[in-house]
């Protein structure tokens, strides 16, 4: 007989036993590979989403600058485009709030009729065709909206919205001629088509997020119209003639195979753009002045930006040209100055308004200074520069030249002191007025002369412009002027009056965009008309696109790498099936044990007759190996239907965990290929373990049917004192360890591959505990049985069945392990739920003491605190005031939009929102941190880094689980000028209302992102604690509706949506949980059916000396509710161990009830299952058994 | 000495001790037999005399506490474990008092299965088994399974079974307790032909004093030690 043959006769004859460890192996073997499988789905599905999000959009341009719409075109007729691309589209993307209107106009009020944070889309016939040609493209002032926002609206076809809208502005809000205010439209548009949730611009995003958005779509001509960004021709009151403008550029890539020789269409796009961009895209224009002989370099934006003046300088150096910087600025009075510096003015007093002032090089006023940049003429000429060298008997101080009309309006003299009052930019949008004193070096002669080149100014639409200052659409408030100040205006415009040195203007004028208003540059040989293409030409080359934050990034290459997905779903699941597959490795090497000892005579016998330990060792692993890959291959087929109940669910009952119904089976071969391996190598190990000290036992005592190695009473006592000392040993360490935890002893920071201390110590308390409580049951089952069992009836029988427990302790032990892992488990992520809504207003908690947040589509610069900032927003009325009384502070944050890092979004993030932090948050503080190295976290990010980083704040989850990186940890961060900046995490908040954004301080935010300007992320701290719901209300109802695009909601509902993630995770791994608790009670169950067939001998003869029936029943019931309620005590006091310092904090919001009933359910279960076991056998015929034993 | 003087079984002062609970307990303290091929030998003696532990000690699937146990002149005790089971397999049988067939297995497969300790397959073991159970007129029911055969069937394929690998020493312990007398006085005789045929040591432990009877030798184990008979 070979050995197949003896195989095949045991797998057949003992297939029952068989059988139930090829089901425990397959359930481990679906559980495993199941949780593969869910993360290979959700990887495949995000990439899936990625694919039908963006339809035929490959590469985008997009961000705050707006170009000419023509460049667009530009693009696509270079052959290269034509080679490799198929189309290119302009595009308007933009933040908006949609609100529903009643027909009259009036908004329609009550919660959900406004949506903010929408993304407004307008799209050309072409763009929309390479989103979705299926769906019909918007038309006039009709919208398209999706499917969530039209719910969110409560909106049909045909509706009325108004779209609020911020207004795009070429010049920064936060510089002088910045509007502050009144920078939005509200455009009122009828809803045209809702798009199906399933349909591509229904998902369509640029930034990777499996969240449906909020869309709307418009056709890009009516939204150009309404934005003021549509060609405008030249009029007689406005010359200048402008082209539509876009801030996106759509493309889309034709297929073609990849191969290295060819760069990435990414590159070859950024290297075409630099080939078709103008000056005009970047805001930059240049300006000829064939009169004076110069050209100059402006920008509609005001001030000249650092690339663009470093463009300028290599372009003149290229051309052989001479190069003029200049700064003007606006003095709003200018006056001989009074004895006391900014003194009241006088009635009658002389006066200049609203004078223009240049900075300029001192050397311009050199007497030999040539054309075209000189020379100016002295009314008095002393000799020599005046501003370098000056004249003698003239006061010390900073000096400056005015031309002679002010020195004839204002009756000065040089020597004579002026006085120079300006507007300063507060960082809320305040001009408080500033107070200079300069001494007159000398007076320049106006007409005919330099000093009367216009030139020196760019022109700025709505000032230089216009015919008078009544005309001047100034975003500051005007005094009156006087008729000189008129008349000068008729006559030289905008032509500056005082001149001072550049580095004294810079001083006073310079912001965080630049420090010159424009660049005049002039040919050093040659005529200025062969020269002005030739700088142009070479300008325009010298333009770095990607510097100025112009760049195309292949969005659909990088949705498809996010699509690797922020969390390893197939990690998550497994790491939350351990415990599962725990329970059913336990149970497989439980089920084979048993099966081996029901053949202890077989294996006796085997060895009886010759077979070494290792043949017959080999004979049942080959048995176990053929069982294992059996249970494998049944356990894959069932990983599909498990995976396929996984992505049901989470798409259904935890959709709350991923937040999206895309979600599809996807089977990668490799998963089930490692599953099935590791479940084998599982299965096997757990076999071996069964069999582990079999071949040990003496053969004799294995033919007499004992599968227990013989036990002295010494070397059980020993044993069980041993065992006595571990548990105290492990509860002891378990007891300690939970008190360092709650005494905040232990450092929440990553210990190592993403586990935080915290997490680490959670394991160990709970292991431990566990391990305390079986040690304990092991000592137990150990102990002295030298006393006898007493007593009669129900508690003899019971005393009886409490002593039956020590009998097979392996068997007792495992099963007890069994039940409270899965106790554990289940009771520990039962006791991690939290609800922040039960957390009132703390400083020191996640909310940071703050009631609401709000999110603003329209930036707001003016200062919400303060008197004045809420007059200018219209929060000044008796009503608003009243409201506005609980508000105790409101903080506004900047913020650079980007990927939302938070649990939300399960694509993995790279460039998540960053918030700029006012001073008076640093100041403020608050918020419980996870881990800092600071008393005063905040504070942290005024600090300078050695290593030029920029020091950030963010939220632990965020951290640790989107962007995987720690405290102290740097992550790569690109600012609005391309150039890349590293952040440092320098603390870390815990459960806070910053999950998915960085928080850096504001003065590092602006030099990054200098576009983004104003608070577009609010926190609302109300007095009262809490304060009362109608309060809240009124608050946040007011800012929406006085604040466009101001969209407030309660920090408590904004946790409860972050924790409704943790929460249904804790849910679906409950349910997890749940099945090793299933597997536990079987486990438990097939024990005390094996303990009873074993004994049927035993309670034969009981029933022969007069047992009844239901006292033997009542035995083994005993003898299963010791060890299933030792089993769910111990894990659940093991649990509650572990989560010990979260069930103190304030937040947790236990389902004790459920849990309670969950265990009592189990406990009863398996009380039923052993009451059913022991039935059956006491059932059997008592002669018939007596005489077969 | 010449091999053919050395004898077969040669058991020398041999002892078992146990611990157990109220201290140590001697089950055999001065046993010594020297057997030599063909020799058949029966062991009677009251119930819990240590007449199964010596045979189990025979055997090797018991350890002495003292004395020596030599087959063919070797001392199994000294082996390694798997070296131990090979000995076993090639040089002892054994026949027990409740046969342990493998349910799973049919008769012949049952006879064969000490064949699946070789490292290689024996062509021979299959026709030697059929001729073994031909010889104990079992030739019709090598394809039958345990389950289907009578008492006394069942025992005389465990006796071919130990049989298969022709050992020097065949051990039977109570080989017809479980049989009525007919039945037993079959295997008695089965026992002893084949002993003779096969020049094999035959020592069977029994309570049967008509099984005794039949052999030509007989001790009884009394406080540990053997007394002929």
């Amino acid at each position: 007989m070979s050995p197949g043959a003896y195989l095949r006769r045991t797998l057949v004859h003992h297939w029952r036993t068989n059988l139930a460890v090829l089901l425990g192996v397959a359930a481990g073997t679906a559980v495993l590979t199941g949780a593969l499988l869910v993360g290979d789905s959700v990887r495949g599905s995000l990439r899936q989403m990625t694919l039908d999000r963006l339809g035929q959009v490959d590469h985008v341009l997009s961000g705050p600058r707006f170009v000419r719409e023509q460049l667009a075109a530009d693009i696509e007729a270079l052959p290269r485009f034509q080679e490799r691309f198929n189309t290119l589209a302009p595009a308007i993307i933009l933040s908006a709030t949609v609100q529903k209107t009643a027909p009259g106009g009036e908004a329609v009020g009550g919660a959900g009729a406004r949506a903010g944070g929408v993304q407004l889309y307008g799209l050309t016939e072409t763009g929309w065709g390479l989103i979705d040609p299926s769906q019909p493209a918007p038309t006039g002032d009709q919208l398209t909206l999706n499917d969530r926002l039209a719910r969110q609206l409560g909106v049909a076809v045909g509706d009325q919205v108004t779209v609020q809208i911020e207004l795009p502005s070429d010049i920064p809000r936060d510089t002088l001629l910045g509007k502050k205010d009144g920078n939005f439209v509200e455009w009122q548009a009828q809803v045209g088509t809702i798009l199906p949730a399933a349909s591509g611009p229904g998902r369509f995003g640029l930034v990777p997020n499996q969240q449906l958005p909020l869309n709307a779509f418009a056709a890009l001509a009516p939204l150009q119209e309404q934005l003021g960004l549509a060609a405008r021709e030249p009029s007689r009151r406005d010359p200048t003639r402008r082209e539509a403008r876009v801030n996106a550029l759509l493309v889309s890539e034709k297929a073609a195979p990849r191969s290295p020789d060819i760069p990435e269409a990414g590159t070859d796009l950024n290297r075409l753009l630099g080939q078709a961009l103008q000056p005009a895209d970047l805001n930059l224009r240049v300006v000829s002045q064939p009169k004076q002989g110069y050209l100059a370099v402006e920008s509609e934006r005001m001030i000249l930006d650092r690339q663009a003046v470093q463009a300028v300088e290599r372009a003149a150096r290229e051309t052989e040209a001479e190069l003029s910087p200049v700064l003007v600025y606006i003095a709003n009075r200018l006056r001989r100055a009074p004895a006391q510096a900014d003194a009241p003015e006088e009635p009658g007093e002389k006066l200049s308004r609203y004078s223009v002032v240049a900075g300029v090089e001192p050397r311009l006023f050199n007497p030999d200074q040539p054309a075209p940049f000189g020379p100016y003429v002295l009314a008095e000429n002393p000799g020599g520069n005046p501003l370098q060298q000056p004249p003698a008997g003239q006061p010390e101080g900073r000096g400056v030249l005015i031309n002679d009309w002010l020195a004839q309006d204002l009756q000065v003299q040089p020597g004579d002191q002026l006085e120079l009052t300006w507007h300063k930019v507060g960082s809320h949008g305040e001009l408080p007025e500033e107070v200079a004193t300069f001494v007159v070096r000398g007076i320049l002669k106006l007409d005919g002369t330099q000093a009367a080149d216009r030139g020196l100014v760019p022109e700025v639409p709505g000032i230089t412009n216009v015919q008078s200052f009544e005309e001047w659409d100034a975003p500051f408030p005007m005094k009156k002027v006087t008729p000189r100040d008129d008349d000068y205006w008729k006559k030289y415009r905008a032509t500056p009056k005082v001149f001072l040195p550049l580095t004294f203007a810079q001083e006073l004028w310079r912001n965080r965009y630049g420090e010159l208003t424009s660049l005049r540059v002039a040919p050093k040989a040659g005529s200025l008309a062969e020269f002005v293409p030739r700088f142009t030409d070479r300008f325009r080359l010298e333009l770095k696109p990607a510097e100025q934050g112009l760049a195309f990034r292949s969005v659909k290459e990088e949705g498809l790498q996010a699509a690797a997905g922020t969390t390893d779903f197939g990690g998550l699941f497994l790491g939350f099936s351990l415990f599962l597959i725990l329970s059913a490795a336990i149970l497989i090497g439980l089920l084979f044990r048993l099966g081996i000892d029901r053949r202890a005579k077989e294996t006796g016998l085997l060895l009886a007759t010759g077979l070494g330990p290792r043949q017959v060792r080999r004979l049942l692993l080959w048995e176990g190996g053929v069982v294992t890959a059996l249970g494998v291959l049944l356990g894959l087929l069932l990983a599909v239907a498990y995976a396929r109940l996984m992505v049901h669910g989470l798409k259904t009952w935890w959709v709350g965990a991923i937040g999206t119904q895309f979600l599809d089976l996807h089977i990668r071969p490799l998963s089930p290929v490692l599953g099935g391996l590791i479940s084998a190598a599982v299965g096997l190990l757990s076999i071996v373990w069964g069999l582990r000290g079999l071949l040990r036992i003496a053969p004799r005592r294995l033919l007499s049917g004992i599968s227990t190695p013989v036990e002295s009473a010494a070397g059980k006592r020993a044993r069980g004192q041993g065992a006595r000392r571990w548990a105290l040993g492990t509860a002891l360490l378990a007891g300690l360890l939970t008190a360092a935890t709650v005494l905040r002893l232990v450092p929440n920071r990553e210990a190592f591959s993403g586990f935080n201390w915290p997490t680490i110590l959670f394991f160990l308390v709970g292991l431990l505990t566990l391990a305390a409580g079986l040690c304990a049951l092991g000592a137990w089952l150990d102990g002295d049985r030298g006393a006898a069992v007493r007593g009669h009836g129900a508690r003899g029988i019971a005393r009886l069945g409490v002593r039956n427990a020590s009998r097979n302790r392996t068997r007792s032990l495992l099963s007890t392990a069994l039940i409270a892992t899965a106790t554990f488990l289940i009771v520990a992520i039962a006791a991690g739920h939290r609800n922040p809504a039960v957390e009132i207003p703390d400083r020191n908690s996640g909310n940071g003491g703050f009631t609401l947040v709000a999110e603003s589509s329209v930036p707001v610069l003016r200062d919400l605190n303060s008197a004045g900032g809420r007059s200018q927003l219209g929060l000044d009325d008796a009503e608003a005031q009243a409201i506005l009384e609980p508000v105790r502070q409101i903080v506004p944050f900047r913020v650079n939009p980007g990927e939302n890092a938070s649990c939300l979004n399960i694509y993995k993030t790279s460039q998540p929102t960053i918030l700029g932090a006012p001073p008076e948050m640093l100041e403020r503080g608050g918020f419980r941190f996870a881990d800092t190295g600071a008393a005063e976290p905040w504070k942290l990010l005024a600090q300078v880094e050695p290593d030029g980083s920029i020091p950030v704040l963010g939220d632990l989850n965020t951290l640790q689980y989107s962007l995987h990186i720690g405290l102290g940890a740097t992550l790569p961060i690109r600012g609005e000028d391309g150039t890349e900046h590293s952040l440092k995490v320098v603390g870390m908040f815990d459960s806070s209302v910053f999950q998915g954004v960085l928080v850096m301080h504001q003065d590092r935010f602006q030099h990054l992102f200098p576009s983004r300007v104003g608070g577009q992320y609010f926190l609302v701290d109300l007095a009262g604690t809490p304060p009362t719901t109608q309060q809240v209300d009124q608050v946040s109802r007011l800012l929406e509706s006085r604040l466009p695009g101001f969209d407030a909601e309660r920090v408590a509902d904004r946790l409860t949506s972050f924790l409704a993630v943790q929460n249904t995770y804790l849910s679906t791994f409950q349910a997890l949980g749940g099945l090793g608790l299933l597997l536990g009670t079987v486990g438990l169950a097939t024990v005390m059916l094996r303990n009873v067939l074993e004994r049927r001998g035993e309670l034969a003869l009981l029933k022969a000396v007069g047992f009844r029936q239901r006292g033997l029943v009542w035995m083994v019931l005993v003898e299963t509710a010791l060890l299933l309620g030792w089993g769910l005590v111990c894990g659940t006091v093991a649990a509650l161990l572990a989560m010990g310092p979260h069930l103190l904090s304030r937040g947790a919001d236990v389902p004790w009830l459920s849990v309670a009933g969950l265990l009592v359910g189990v406990f009863a279960v398996g009380l039923v299952a052993a009451g059913f076991a022991a039935r059956a056998a006491v059932r059997t015929p008592t002669l018939a058994t007596l005489r077969s034993e | 000495m010449s091999a053919e003087l050395i004898p077969d079984l040669q058991v020398e002062h041999l002892s078992k001790r146990y611990q157990g609970a109220a201290g140590e307990v001697a089950v055999l303290t001065d046993v010594n037999l020297t057997l030599r091929r063909g020799d058949a030998l029966a062991i009677m003696g009251p119930s819990g005399s240590g007449k199964s532990t010596l045979l189990y000690i025979l055997g090797t699937l018991d350890t002495p506490t003292g004395g020596s146990v030599k087959v063919e002149g070797r001392d199994p005790f000294g082996l390694p474990a798997e070296t131990l089971a090979a000995f076993r397999n090639r040089c002892i049988g054994f026949v027990f008092q409740d046969h342990c067939l493998l349910p799973q297995c049919t008769v012949l497969e049952n006879v064969l299965i000490p064949t699946l300790a070789a490292d290689a397959a024996d062509p021979n073991a299959e026709p030697r088994a059929r001729e073994l159970l031909r010889r104990v007129g079992l030739a019709e029911r090598i394809a039958h399974f345990p389950s289907e055969l009578s008492g006394g069937e069942r025992q005389r394929v465990s006796i071919c079974r130990a049989l298969i690998n022709q050992p020097r020493l065949l051990l039977a312990d109570e080989p017809t307790g479980n049989l009525d007398r007919t039945t037993a006085h079959t295997i008695g005789t089965l026992l002893l032909e084949v002993c003779r045929e096969l020049e094999t040591v035959l020592i069977t432990v029994t309570h049967s004093p008509e099984l005794a009877a039949r052999f030509p030798r007989r001790v009884e184990l009394v406080e540990g030690r053997l007394e002929n008979r």
